[in-house]
């Protein structure tokens, strides 16, 4: 049989559609994000509530973005990592002082010189980028370049490490982060003042009181009270570029040789050692690839409209936030990620308050897609198999449910007898409930390890194929007395002297 | 023939326990050798020794003249020793196909920024592990089940699936820890049938544990029997099968004559 060496030299792939299938995707997204920012966000303006809307969009770009990033380290090599907000920290606030300070180097101030494409403001005419595009755009490249150096520092315990242990770990990681940009001076408003302020070393700043205006420039991140007087770059276009570069990745390492690699590390350490793979190496590498896109999202994070960049907001709860995102989604499942994470930044925004929003209920809608998420768990429910009516049923059912409850409080109000029930006040029982729900009916998570593209996941169900099972067996040969149904292969010479032993050392 | 894999003076204790001493071994080229011994004799510690799970404490191993002593499991995979596992250890969730494609990822030389672009070495070297993974499934006649996960697999397809992605590995020299556990004597015919047929069809020298005897001495050319971590026999199935120590290793001494006791 030919060696893989040699066949691949052999395999000569047409140059066209290879190229195509490199670049298309690419092409996709980017005109994916343009269209966003270009044509859905005016028209979202002309809507009532539009604003929050797009907020929410916002923040769906930037949780895939961390969900399918976390995936590359905990779904894929099984490396249980609960520090990712850390990355976030780390990224969020590289990205910041380059941005904040380079604007103030640059333009003298810290406002916003950016084009049509990197605004959630309203200036849709002017050019598509400008100068301050460009210092965010090289801010979100460093970002994640810092948090994938501390992706490396992180995953070299991982070396030696499993499970809680390697945990435990991540946490620590997340914690030291929160801790040193606490520790970090205030940010400086002032030109004049921060041109005069010297560039020492890591051991001056630790040395010198806390109060002495006179630090660097780079620890000067805010401290407890957060990074404030960022400008607003992060728009629809940053972030769904990122997250559709963040999925490309992901789907493109899963599909290839090296995401296998990473798949057998989660399925059998040792088998995966002992068929060649270097386990070692390809865990840094997913922290290191899972941690650069967990920066660039904080970088986005960071300069995200109503966001006050804190450690407190990057804390372990965040962490916990995208776990629960890749747990729902699937442990594994790029697809999966992507979906919880969209799903769980929709839900409780929808199940707040109505009176904030006007027009539509929203409640009735994030609770039918509750129900429609519950139903196809069900539908999914790994071990017995549900009938598709029955699923139906359960999914009617609890929007019928709803819709009555619904109903019942109208009737009340209209009838004069108001029954005060402000759903909004419940949104995180409701969320937590159906999460318990989700686990209950499905914990391997709403897709699995497959994905929604994949074949199997659509026809899972279908029937073994014939050769699945086993070959008959065929009876004992003559004169061979079989015991306990321990059989001597007909093969057997003759009599050895020594009796078949099955079990093992 | 020159020798492919030779094993000297190999030891490894666990704290008191002695659990391989003095292990030697000499595989030449498209060799067929069997490692037997009693429950606990030490074989699969053998195995954890040569394939670098476990660093011996003394003693030295060499692949093809090249020294692999004491290097990691996944060098040691790379320099062509490849093996299988008593309990089975596929990676269940992966379907039948990445499994063999898996075994397959030692020999590519791609680079994972190239895979990310999808550049044109990446799709001609997937193409290849796509083909040569089927080719190998083809072996075994695995084929429809490609699409399947691991572990839904009967316990004999298991088995040989394991040995399919040992081969996808393109070993010089192959270890199968007990291939025809849990085989029916049907199945177990076709393995031994199926054993020297990839000895030849893929130059391979093979080196296997196994409890069912018919099958050692059939298929063997040489065995080498453990016993508490020593080699107490090398030799022809025929040799072996008179020795009086290796039946005293299965059987015990023989009982002293009656009536020897109150002497």
């Amino acid at each position: 049989m030919t060696p893989l060496r040699e066949r691949s030299k052999l395999s000569r792939p047409r140059v066209a559609p290879t190229l195509a299938r490199s670049l298309l995707p690419v092409a996709g997204i980017i005109v994916f994000a343009v269209l966003l920012q270009a044509a859905l966000k005016p028209w979202l303006e002309t809507v009532s509530g539009g604003d929050f809307y797009a907020k929410v969009l916002l923040d769906i770009g930037i949780n895939v973005t961390l969900a399918v990033s976390l995936t590359i380290v905990n779904g894929f090599t099984g490396q249980f990592s609960i520090g990712h907000a850390a990355f976030m920290a780390v990224g969020g606030y590289t990205a910041a002082g380059i941005v904040y300070y380079g604007s103030m180097f640059a333009f003298g101030s810290a406002e916003v010189v950016g084009g049509s494409l990197s605004t959630m403001g309203d200036n849709h005419a002017g050019p598509l980028f400008r100068s301050g595009d460009l210092i965010f755009c090289i801010s979100l490249i460093v970002g994640g370049i810092v948090a994938a150096i501390c992706g490396f520092l992180v995953g070299l315990p991982s070396l030696r490490l499993k499970g809680d242990y390697l945990a435990i770990v991540t946490l620590g990681f997340g914690e030291i982060v929160r801790v040193l940009i606490q520790q970090s001076r205030d940010v400086s408003y002032d030109l004049e003042e921060m041109k005069q302020a010297p560039l020492v070393g890591l051991a001056q700043l630790f040395t010198q009181k806390h109060d002495d205006w006179q630090a660097p420039v780079w620890a000067r991140l805010g401290g407890p009270l957060g990074f404030s007087g960022l400008p607003f770059y992060t728009s629809l276009f940053w972030a769904f570029l990122v997250a559709g570069i963040t999925l490309l990745v992901a789907i493109r390492l899963k599909r290839s040789t090296f995401g296998r690699a990473f798949l057998s590390i989660r399925e059998d350490e040792v088998a995966s050692e002992a068929m060649g793979v270097n386990t070692t190496s390809y865990k840094v590498w997913a922290f290191v690839i899972s941690a650069f896109f967990a920066g660039v999202a904080g970088a986005l994070f960071a300069h995200e409209t109503g966001i006050q960049l804190s450690a407190q907001e990057l804390g372990f709860q965040k962490s916990f936030d995208i776990i629960i995102m890749v747990v729902l989604g699937g442990m594994g499942s790029i697809s999966g990620a992507a979906i919880a994470a969209a799903a769980i930044t929709i839900l409780p925004e929808l199940l707040r308050d109505p009176t904030k929003l006007v027009g539509w209920q929203p409640q009735i809608i994030a609770l039918t897609i509750l129900a429609a998420i519950v139903a196809g768990a069900f539908r999914l429910g790994g071990r017995r198999a549900t009938p598709l009516w029955a699923t139906a049923l359960a999914g009617l059912s609890l929007v019928a449910i709803t819709w009555l409850g619904y109903g019942a409080v109208k009737v009340a109000a209209a009838t004069g007898h108001p029954l005060d029930i402000r759903l909004g006040n419940y949104r995180m029982i409701i969320f937590a409930l159906s999460l318990i729900l989700m686990m209950i009916l499905r914990p391997q998570g709403l897709l699995g390890v497959r994905e929604i593209w994949d074949k199997s996941f659509w026809n899972k169900r279908r029937p073994a194929p014939a050769a699945a099972s086993p070959p008959p067996q065929t009876p004992a040969p003559e004169g061979t007395v079989s015991i306990n149904k321990k059989f001597e292969p007909d093969i057997d010479p003759g009599h050895t002297g020594i009796p078949p032993s099955t079990d093992s050392d | 023939m020159p020798s492919i894999l030779r094993v000297q003076s190999l030891s490894k204790s666990f704290g008191g326990l002695k659990a391989v001493q003095d292990f030697s071994l000499d595989l030449a080229e498209k060799d067929l050798q069997g490692l037997i011994g009693p429950n606990g004799a030490g074989k699969t510690t053998v195995f954890n020794l040569l394939t670098g799970v476990y660093k011996p404490d003394t003693g030295t191993i060499t692949l093809d003249k090249q020294n692999i002593t004491g290097l990691r499991p996944s060098k040691i995979a790379a320099a062509g020793l490849s093996r299988t596992f008593q309990n089975i250890r596929l990676f269940g969730e992966l379907s039948v196909l990445d499994n063999v494609r898996l075994g397959c990822h030692v020999r590519s030389g791609g680079t994972m920024a190239g895979a990310i672009a999808h550049s044109m070495f990446n799709r001609a070297e997937e193409q290849a592990i796509l083909a040569r993974a089927r080719e190998l499934l083809g072996v075994f006649n695995l084929n429809p089940l490609e699409d399947d996960q691991a572990r839904n697999l009967c316990y004999g397809d298991q088995r040989r699936l394991e040995i399919v992605r040992a081969l996808a590995t393109e070993p010089k020299v192959l270890l199968l820890d007990e291939p025809a556990a849990g085989m029916n004597p049907q199945e177990k015919k076709e393995l031994a049938a199926a054993i020297r047929g990839l000895r030849d069809r893929f130059n391979l020298t093979i080196l296997l544990i196994e409890h069912d005897m018919g099958l050692v001495m059939e298929i063997c050319e040489k065995i080498t029997v453990l016993d508490y971590g020593e080699t107490i026999a090398v030799g022809t199935p025929k040799e072996i099968q008179t020795n009086p120590k290796v039946i005293e290793a299965y059987l015990g001494e023989a009982e002293p004559p009656e009536g020897s006791k109150a002497a």
